[in-house]
């Protein structure tokens, strides 16, 4: 079978949400075809927070987008609270899509710039028909409120008249508007500054706790990722490397592109530089993903074999699963 | 909308000037002159100033302050009723090719092109002349039939040029975040062009469609004046294609109607410009 | 230590509509010969202003700069906008945090990289094309003549950052202004531009001033920090000795305020409340006050004075960490 395997699926009862076998394909040019998610599965467990991680162009993106059916992929199931998102005809998507909502990188970008807080803020429950105006009203001063936002002085102003952390919050605000059991957060804290993004940050642990959310978090950085998630999951051009706890995932990799990966992170601490052997190159291009291991051209411990052979996913030690044939023990 | 700054001098005499138009497109009938095909017998190629004819008379004793009001009711209508049209197609096709893509996509922006790669006179002039197969060119044609014919061959014309402008915009738009977290909180895509695209898309139409205002009222002189638009001087196109005969004694005759045809295309222009270039500073800010 | 630049109270104003807006206040920093200087501090406190306004790239009747900034001798405050051009390239250079835009679109690598050779150095135009590649390859651009014919958007951002870094050192400057020269990039490219930035400033023997908001990139690639909050410098030392001994209660804050990978999972973070004061309306006293903890009154009255430790440690705070009340 294709794929990095299924090793890592739990399979529980509690599954928030399922992923098998998804693969996603752009077109390029004539008759030629990117596969930006190939053969993937994964799955979160209610309370969870999934962190995925890896370089810009490994699709991360593509993978939420697809999970969302925006647009839908061109294989796989995709399982949320119990039903397949991808049978699903269209009027039923819309309404199942609106227990999964989204936050996105470019705070700006994410509002309408015509609208006001106001506006945005009523535009799900509107579409929704929730409650009355008053009900409504109140809905939203509370939202904001939650959000930390002062409903008087933000109501009625339009996004660009507030900061990029002020603007993800009303993001946050806006995608509890319906009451979501999981929210899929791309990138939300990339864009913002250092001291914004804590504030941010703290303010998702908050909601997800309050709200009994389920999150899926997308981000580059991997010291984001430690900070807010319950388990980790590392993407190369389109495939799983690892997935683990992140104090296991952090303190021992077990893949050779987790380690490189984590040696480059700049730690804020002179005394405590790493100066190993950097990961040379870039990412070779996902049209022509090298044969085997998609990470052999850039690995150091590459045998003939990596070359031959795709590596499955398997156990090396409790809650750590590694896509490879010489993994770092 | 704009309201932020002031606008300039030359954009004041513009709107003034389009305002004026506006008024005589709209009220000239209620204003006290005779109609303009009322024969001065005793008053041909009067030059302008005189008592009586500010403007003058032509060589077949019309008025001309009266043509020129009767003129430009008829050109502002066209130009106009064309432009309106031109643009709610025009942007309905754009902006659906644009939220569909794929296929529909590919089809619409060909035809855009294909549209856009005839110049705008000799697209018209086949249309019209296509249109306008069944009437006899020496039968006396009915007014109202020859501006349907005018005003659906320069819909036409505008189709792909407002066309393209409304694809354009709709892909840089749709392509925004809000847009996917619209669909997301389950929108439909009926309810998200209506509310997300088309409010952002506007601006950049409406800014487009004073640019394509003076293009047609050029189109329609130049029909008018090669002998397929409006004939007898009912509007400012047949007024310089008639003036042309009385150009050695009467040039005012001439004059006249091209002055304020220019003035009017230069108003268009410098308002579409002045709203473009806000709209680009605005963007830049949002 | 010989010091190769030294900038000396320098403020710069801009005239806005909504009054002068005070981008620099009073900065006082020695950039030593031979050392890498980092700048940190959240965005809009000031950071590249200041590096634009040493380097003498701010222009135009709304700026206002005074103050003193002498590079190697010069004294560059009391020049001509020419005699400070003719300095770029051989004295002083600059690499951007996105190089697509500081580069031009329309024109290929080697045409933009032989330009600058050409008219600084009078080379011949396959002089210039030879070094330029040569270039190249000291920034590690593997197969340097095919990306000599490149275009910008046809490179990817590590391969465009070093393009520019080659167009910067092709002068051999003493002192390499680099404003977030990895922001835009991944962590593992940057990492290797970070690597490529410290072998060439040891090869060539040159200065950096590194600016930043990532204090784990400052960690590891300076030798001095300036901390930037509201326009002001408001720690200044030795890396090694600032991390070790802080006394800036803002550094502080700063530092604990940003996740690590050193620290378990799950840590939360302390948070800096409330946001940079208002540029155009300075606070009387410390601008960190409404956030700062050890804040006392007589913070949001007078605004503190720079003092320094007799290690040549600099901070601008009335009640350091530290030291007893
Ligand atoms: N519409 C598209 N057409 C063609 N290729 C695409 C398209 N969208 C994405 N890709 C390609 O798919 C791959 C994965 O892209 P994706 O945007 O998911 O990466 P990412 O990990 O989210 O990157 P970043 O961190 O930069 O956002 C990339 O190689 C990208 O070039
Ligand atoms: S499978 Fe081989 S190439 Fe891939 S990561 Fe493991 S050792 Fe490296
Ligand atoms: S001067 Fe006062 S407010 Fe400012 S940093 Fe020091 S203790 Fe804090
Ligand atoms: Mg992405």
């Amino acid at each position: 079978m294709a794929g990095s395997g299924t090793a890592h699926m739990r399979n529980t009862v509690d599954s928030v949400l399922t992923v098998r076998d998804l693969t996603v394909e752009f077109r390029v040019g004539n008759n030629k075809t990117v596969k930006a998610v190939s053969g993937l599965s994964l799955d979160v467990v209610k309370g969870e927070t999934l962190a995925i991680v890896g370089e810009s162009g490994c699709g991360k993106t593509t993978l939420v987008r697809a999970i969302l059916q925006l647009p839908p992929p061109n294989s796989g199931e995709v399982i949320f609270d119990g039903t397949d998102l991808t049978l699903l005809p269209k009027e039923n998507l819309r309404s199942a899509r609106t227990s999964m909502q989204m936050i996105f990188q470019d705070p700006i970008s994410s509002l309408n710039p015509r609208m006001t807080v106001h506006q945005l803020l009523d535009e799900p429950l509107e579409i929704w028909d929730r409650g009355t105006r008053a009900e409504r009203d109140e809905r939203i001063n509370k939202l904001l409120f939650s959000v930390g936002l002062e409903p008087d002085l933000v109501l009625n102003r339009r996004s660009y008249e507030f900061s990029g952390g002020q603007c993800q919050r009303i993001s946050i605000a806006r995608a509890l508007a319906l009451d979501p059991r999981m929210l899929i957060c791309d990138e939300p804290v990339s864009a913002l500054d250092v001291s914004i993004q804590a504030q941010i940050l703290n303010l998702l642990l908050f909601m997800k706790e309050t709200h009994g959310l389920t999150m899926l978090f997308i981000s580059h950085d991997l010291a984001v990722v430690k900070a807010i998630s319950t388990r980790v999951m590392v993407m190369y051009l389109g495939k799983i490397c690892e997935v683990a706890p992140p104090d296991v995932l952090y303190s021992n990799p077990a893949h050779h592109y987790t380690r490189a990966l984590l040696n480059s992170v700049p730690i804020p601490d002179p005394t405590k530089q790493i100066r190993t052997e950097l990961l040379q190159g870039e990412p070779p291009s996902p049209m022509n993903p090298p044969s085997g291991c998609r990470f052999r051209t850039r690995c150091v411990g590459a045998s003939a074999l990596c070359a031959e052979q795709e590596p499955q996913l398997r156990e090396v030690s409790p809650g750590q699963f590694v896509a490879c044939h010489h993994p770092i023990v | 909308m704009f309201n932020n700054s002031k606008f300039t001098k030359p954009t004041w005499l513009s709107i003034s000037w389009l305002g004026l138009m506006l008024f005589l497109a709209v009220f000239g009938s209620l204003l006290p002159f005779k109609s303009w095909k009322f024969v001065y017998e005793d008053d041909l190629g009067v030059v302008p100033f005189s008592p009586g004819h500010i403007l003058g008379t032509d060589n077949n004793g019309y008025d001309l302050l009266a043509s020129l009001i009767a003129g430009t009711r008829m050109s502002i209508f066209i130009a106009v009723t064309a432009v309106s049209l031109g643009g709610l197609i025009g942007s309905a096709l754009g902006i659906t090719a644009a939220f569909v893509r794929g296929k529909v996509d590919t089809v619409m922006s060909t035809l855009f092109n294909v549209g856009l790669a005839v110049p705008n006179l000799v697209l018209a002039l086949a249309l019209v002349s296509v249109l306008a197969t069944n009437v006899d060119i020496n039968q006396s044609v009915p007014t109202w039939r020859r501006v349907m014919v005018l005003i659906v061959s320069l819909t036409i014309v505008l189709i792909p040029i407002l066309g393209r402008i409304a694809r354009g915009a709709t892909l840089s738009w749709s392509g925004r975040d809000f847009v996917t977290a619209a669909r997301s909180m389950g929108m439909r895509d009926r309810q998200i062009i209506m509310k997300h695209i088309v409010p952002n898309v506007l601006p950049a139409l409406i800014a487009v469609a004073f640019l394509a205002v003076g293009v047609v009222i050029i189109a329609e002189a130049s029909l008018s004046i090669l002998g397929v638009g409006i004939p007898d001087g009912a509007s400012w196109g047949g007024m310089i294609a008639r003036g042309r005969n009385d150009l050695e004694y009467s040039p005012h005759v001439l004059y006249i109607p091209v002055i304020f045809l220019a003035i009017t295309v230069i108003s268009t222009n410098q308002i579409g410009e002045v709203l473009r270039s806000k709209l680009d500073s605005r963007e830049a800010k949002v | 230590m010989s010091s190769l630049m030294s900038i000396k109270n320098m403020s710069v104003n801009f005239d806005t509509p909504g009054g002068s807006l005070e981008a620099v206040r009073g900065v006082d920093i020695e950039i030593p010969a031979g050392m890498s200087v980092g700048v940190v501090g959240e965005s809009g406190s000031g950071k590249t202003v200041m590096c634009r306004a040493a380097m003498g790239l701010l222009q135009g009747s709304t700026v206002n700069r005074t103050g003193t900034v002498i590079f190697d001798g010069h004294e560059l405050t009391a020049m001509s906008k020419e005699q400070v051009r003719e300095l770029f390239g051989s004295g002083m250079a600059m690499i951007f945090q996105d190089p697509l835009t500081a580069l031009n679109p329309v024109r290929r690598i080697g045409a933009q990289l032989s330009e600058g050779l050409r008219i600084r150095l009078g080379m011949s135009k396959s002089d210039a094309m030879a070094r330029s590649k040569e270039l190249l390859e000291l920034v590690r651009i593997p197969n340097a003549a095919a990306v000599l014919k490149s275009f910008p958007y046809q490179l990817s951002g590590g391969m465009r950052q070093r393009v520019m870094i080659a167009i910067a050192i092709a002068c051999n400057p003493k002192l390499l202004f680099a404003d977030e020269p990895t922001t835009a990039l991944d962590v593992t490219v940057q990492a290797q531009i970070l690597q490529l930035l410290r072998e060439l400033r040891e090869d060539l023997n040159m200065s950096m001033v590194l600016v930043t908001h990532d204090l784990g990139v400052v960690a590891g690639n300076t030798d001095y920090v300036a901390v930037m909050y509201a326009g002001e410098v408001v720690e200044y030392a030795p890396t090694k000795k600032l991390f070790a001994d802080m006394r800036m209660p803002y550094t502080e804050a700063l530092l604990d305020s940003i996740p690590r990978v050193d620290h378990k999972s799950g840590t939360r973070l302390s948070v800096i409340a409330g946001r940079l004061p208002d540029p155009t309306h300075r606070p009387a006293g410390c601008g960190f006050a409404p956030r700062c903890k050890y804040a006392q009154d007589k913070c949001t009255t007078d605004h503190p004075e720079l003092k320094t430790d007799p290690d040549g440690h600099v901070y601008r705070c009335w009640f350091p960490i530290g030291e007893a009340l």
